[in-house]
């Protein structure tokens, strides 16, 4: 075998692969598209993988409904508010325990991972009692609690976000040479400017990364977000969890739904896509 | 290293908020934990049993059941993840035309909301109009109903997490390849190696941190996956075949309004998963040190 | 912002053209109403209930409607049955004030009584005669509204929704000539609705092989048989086994307890009998059955794909009616389910009953601070004049009259007497038992009755262990000793 076929060989083996491995990640994902492009009656029929008709309906009862614009509308809030304030406070606490001598510190660390892993169904109780009880001021009808309220959602998305965005950022704060630090506060530097001068150029792959991610984390996150809320707050994903649960067999709009959740993470993830491999090191390796 | 209290000030809001969201419902859980209480008991009142729930739990068939699965349920699915994903990773190593649109594909399962997850392969799967019984029967004459085959819906939920999980795999093994230094597997090769000796003797041990850290967080999500089979397999079926610990948490706690108990269950579920997670840390740590 | 929202509402509004039907036009007095709402115009009333037609139609029509006449906004939430649970006892127990009206469905109303959330609405009207709207009357509602009385007869939810789960068959093949040639010629009597759960077998066993040998997506009957739901648990102990003559789920009210041993039914023989049949129609049913909740058995025989059935009456009338989702539109008869010898005379003398009379009722927190505000809505909701084409709209009623409006009566025939069977034999349906630990024990029990669909165990095992824990769980409930 000559230098040339073996590398038409892997070639073709590089591409078989990538092919098989895409029509099996779009297969499921387009299904979803095609049954949200029939009608009930048509879905009776033997499963049919092209699309003849459009069945508009599922869509267009979707969008003019207003439920369904106010829980785009906070899913795009809190997220977009959680992804910010999570990429913000990691920064800085990863700074910390980074260049800090800090007591403790790999307990630290450890123990705000541990906050991940928590099966949450039981922590709903407190959270709920928190946020009614705890987190409420004022008396009657004038009264204002954390309850359905979208910062409410923000900060407990923290919870789960904040730990995974403090390990992301670990690994890269840690390969910022601490020589520059220390220049920069021989010349006088206060901390914030080091942060913002140094720190925060060189960490930009990693805080892309935290940002995307703890972006989509909170798009889709659930459970909380249909307990902790029920008018004002309300997410999408809880959306989607009423045409599921609740009208079993409307499949269709329950598909259209999903569709239009998934567009504005696809968006996101087509231009963050560079930034995804760069940034997903978690300190493992040294530069 | 500098002023500590400057490090403390920094570290404070994450902490603080990370106390007041999760700590202090730990503590509310674990307190909760040691009485027996159901609001729709007899009495309705908190009883103090001290440790009771935690005896009858390691007794509880199907709690033991739900553990059972879920640790299947994670071996399986991690395991194939982390061989899936580093096979595809190393094949993004090499520069081809066409790769980042390939590499951007297979990070879309990543990005969809693990309740929408669910509701996909509900549809792919369920008998009457999903295409894959429609496919098995029409091609193999192979009868796949994961209502009543307990084996083919544990399959189902296993490939279903592989589906959704192997992206994030493939992407931090990619950048965890593309950061190692190139010197020792070229000087490896140029003393004749095989590439499976430069990947058995070389690529492998570089890449066990990274290995290690993706075990960690797979596993640590793994365990407590709840929304995407609790869709698709209607709440655990069939029979408790695919109830994970999650799920029976939820079913105890919410339906059941046992708090006492399902308290109970949550912090032991909690403790298990952070011993697991402990050895993986503290190898992780050593890996790093060495 | 706000008038942002308002801008969408009004798009939305014109886009789907949807009318919202004036209070006037039903023959309401919405001068009393206009004058009883002022005091509390602008006040927003939250109330959660579960996703269902009769709860959409609470929402889209009367709230509006409502609001038109008093100024009294009212927001409803509506989403599955374990969130609208789960979210109305967490508030309700912890006192938070978040909702001035809550769904209550018929088998958890004891639960809600023996713990003090709801308000006594026959006294908070009676103490407040300036909120009793003259066209309202407790008295206007069939003997439904008797589930959500306490002992004294005071009542504490208004029925908004209430259904027979019956059995439905398919007329054109019922009455197909040719099909009932073979079907005798086979069983040796005329083929009609199964009245015996060995007719019933029968008739499932011939249209599985008929569907069979024509090359048909038919099965001979659906089973609500989703095997980790709580459906497949309630289409078992409260449609199944009472036609065994196993009622309360087996449970002895006397002593609280299930097995057999200490004088419960649920492992009794009759009981595994029953399980057993239930089961054995499993071959007989579509794929699908296995993986079927509530509604997806509906829809199973909108596609056509079985039969006969046994299925919740609030599908009836879309099955029979809705072309945009059935495809056996004008196909569909109505019977009552077979029966054990024995049964049917229990139930006439009210010491059983043949199925599952299914409903709810909106109920209001003592922890509402709108409760003057809410109990105006409670009555309008009650109110004669909103029922029929609330009927029309979600097969629910709960008022005699309702049965003679024309809008009814047009669905009755299309449905070939689903409301007139409901109404001449709905006395021999019954609601949930009474039991105040209602989801508690059906969470115990469920997962044996799950592992019997899968195969895991025999019917007789599953009733054996689902009948000890039932009893352990009491106990531990603080029930029996």
């Amino acid at each position: 075998m000559n230098i040339n076929t073996r590398k038409v060989l892997g070639y073709a083996f590089t591409y078989a692969v990538w092919i098989i491995v895409t029509i099996v990640t779009i297969l499921p994902v387009y299904w979803m598209f095609v049954i949200s492009a029939r009608s009930r009656v048509e879905l009776f029929n033997a499963p049919n993988l092209i699309i003849s008709s459009f069945y508009t309906q599922n869509y267009t009862n979707i969008i003019y409904d207003r439920t369904f614009q106010s829980y785009m509308l906070n899913s795009v809030i809190v997220s977009t508010g959680n992804a910010v304030l999570v990429t913000v406070l990691a920064l800085l606490a990863t700074y910390a325990l980074s260049r800090y001598d800090l007591v403790g510190k790999d307990n630290i660390f450890f123990t705000t991972l541990t906050q991940r892993m928590a099966p949450p169904a039981a922590f709903l109780l407190p959270l709920f009692l928190l946020y009614t009880q705890v987190f409420a001021f004022g008396e009657g009808r004038g009264r204002w609690d954390l309850y359905d309220t979208q910062i409410g959602l923000i900060l407990l998305y923290c919870v789960f976000n904040l730990p995974f965005a403090i390990w992301l950022l670990k690994g890269i704060i840690d390969g910022i040479p601490y020589e520059l630090d220390e220049a920069a506060y021989v010349d006088g530097a206060t901390t914030s400017m080091v942060i913002r001068r140094i720190i925060l150029p060189l960490a930009a792959p990693g805080l892309a990364v935290t940002l995307i991610l703890s972006w989509v984390f909170a798009w889709n996150e659930y459970l909380l977000a249909a307990t902790l809320t029920n008018f004002e707050a309300r997410t999408i994903t809880t959306g989607l969890a009423e045409f599921v649960t609740v009208t079993g067999t409307n499949w269709g709009e329950m598909a259209a739904v999903a569709t239009l959740t998934l567009i504005p993470s696809l968006i996101v993830v087509a231009f963050a896509q560079r930034y995804l491999v760069a940034g997903l090191t978690f300190g493992a390796v040294k530069n | 290293m500098r002023k500590t209290r400057t490090g403390w000030l920094l570290l404070a809001p994450s902490m603080i908020i990370l106390f007041v969201v999760g700590i202090v419902p730990f503590i509310y859980v674990l307190y909760v934990g040691f009485f027996d209480w159901n609001l729709f008991s007899a009495s309705r009142e908190m009883n103090f049993t001290g440790v009771d729930n935690y005896r009858q739990l390691v007794f509880d068939p199907l709690f033991l059941d739900a553990l059972w699965v879920t640790i299947r349920f994670t071996f399986f699915a991690v395991v194939s993840q982390l061989i899936i994903g580093f096979f595809l990773a190393q094949m993004l190593l090499r520069d081809f035309p066409g790769k980042s649109f390939f590499r951007t594909i297979h990070t879309i399962p990543l990005m969809i909301a693990p309740i929408a997850i669910g509701a996909i392969w509900r549809l792919l799967t369920i008998p009457g109009f999903g295409p894959v019984p429609f496919l098995l029967d029409r091609w193999f004459d192979f009868d796949f109903n994961i209502g009543t085959n307990a084996s083919q819906a544990f399959l189902a939920i296993v490939i279903m997490d592989i589906w959704h999980w192997t992206p994030f795999v493939t992407l931090t093994m990619l950048a965890g390849l593309s950061a190692l230094p190139v010197e020792p597997r070229e000087a490896a090769l140029v003393d004749g190696a095989n590439g499976w000796q430069v990947f058995r003797y070389i690529t492998l041990p570089q890449m066990q941190p990274v290995v290690l850290t993706v075990l960690f967080i797979r596993i640590m999500d793994g365990l407590r996956t709840v929304d995407e089979i609790n869709m698709l397999t209607n709440g655990g079926g069939p029979g408790t075949s695919t109830r994970t610990v999650g799920i029976h948490i939820f079913r105890v706690v919410f339906p059941q309004t046992d708090y006492g108990y399902g308290s109970a269950m949550s912090l032991l579920t909690l403790y298990l998963t952070i011993v697991a997670c402990w050895f993986l840390f503290v190898s992780l740590t050593q890996v790093r040190r060495r | 912002m706000k008038k942002l929202s308002l801008l969408v509402v009004v798009i939305a509004v014109v886009l789907s053209g949807l009318s919202i039907v004036s209070a006037q036009d039903m023959g309401i007095d919405s001068a009393w109403w206009e004058t009883a709402g002022a005091p509390y115009a602008g006040t927003v009333l939250h109330g959660v209930s579960e996703s269902t037609p009769p709860s959409n139609y609470v929402k889209d029509v009367l709230a509006p409607m409502f609001e038109e006449m008093t100024g009294i906004r009212v927001d409803l939430e509506t989403t599955s049955w374990d969130q609208m649970y789960d979210k109305a006892i967490k508030d309700m127990e912890a006192g938070s004030g978040i909702y001035d009206f809550v769904y209550i469905e018929q088998d958890i109303i004891y639960g809600y009584l023996a713990n003090d959330y709801l308000v006594n609405q026959t006294q908070a009207l009676a103490a407040a005669p300036e909120l009793a709207a003259p066209e309202f009357s407790f008295d206007n509602f069939t003997t439904f509204i008797d589930y959500f009385k306490n002992a004294d007869g005071d009542v504490f939810g208004i029925p908004m929704e209430a259904f027979v789960k019956i059995y439905l068959y398919r007329t054109d093949l019922f009455e197909n000539p040719d099909i009932q040639a073979a079907f005798e010629a086979e069983y040796g009597y005329p083929l009609a609705p199964a009245t015996t759960h060995e007719q019933y077998r029968q008739i499932a066993e011939f249209f599985t092989a008929y569907g069979e040998a024509n090359d048909m997506e038919l099965w001979g009957t659906t089973v609500q048989a989703a095997s980790g739901h709580p459906s497949s648990f309630y289409e078992f102990f409260e449609s199944i086994a009472p036609t065994f003559g196993v009622y309360n789920w087996g449970i002895n009210m006397e002593n609280w307890k299930a097995t057999v041993a200490n004088g419960g039914s649920m492992n009794s023989d009759t009981a595994k009998e029953a399980l057993a049949w239930w089961l054995g129609n499993l071959p007989f049913a579509p794929p699908e059955a296995t993986s079927s909740t509530w509604d997806e058995v509906a829809a199973s025989f909108a596609a056509g794909r079985a039969a006969q059935g046994i299925v919740y009456g609030e599908n009836a009338a879309w099955i029979a009616t809705d072309p945009e989702r059935s495809v056996v539109v004008g196909n569909v008869g109505v019977a009552l389910p077979p029966l054990s010898e024995g049964v049917l005379a229990q139930a006439e003398a009210d010491e059983g009953y043949i199925g599952y009379y299914d409903g709810g009722a909106f109920g209001l927190p003592v922890s509402s601070l709108n409760q003057e505000a809410a109990l105006l809505w409670m009555q309008f909701v009650g109110l004669p004049q909103v029922q029929a084409e609330w009927a029309a709209a979600a097969s629910r009623i709960v008022m005699e009259p309702t049965y003679s409006d024309p809008l009814v009566v047009a669905v009755d025939e299309a449905t070939n007497g689903y409301f007139s069977l409901m109404k001449d034999e709905g006395y021999l349906f019954a609601g949930a038992p009474p039991f105040p630990f209602h989801p508690q024990v059906r969470e115990v029990i469920a997962p044996f009755i799950y592992q019997a669909i899968g195969g895991e165990i025999t019917a007789a095992e599953a009733l054996d262990l689902a009948a000890a824990a039932a009893d352990a769980e009491l106990v531990n409930l603080g029930y029996g000793s």
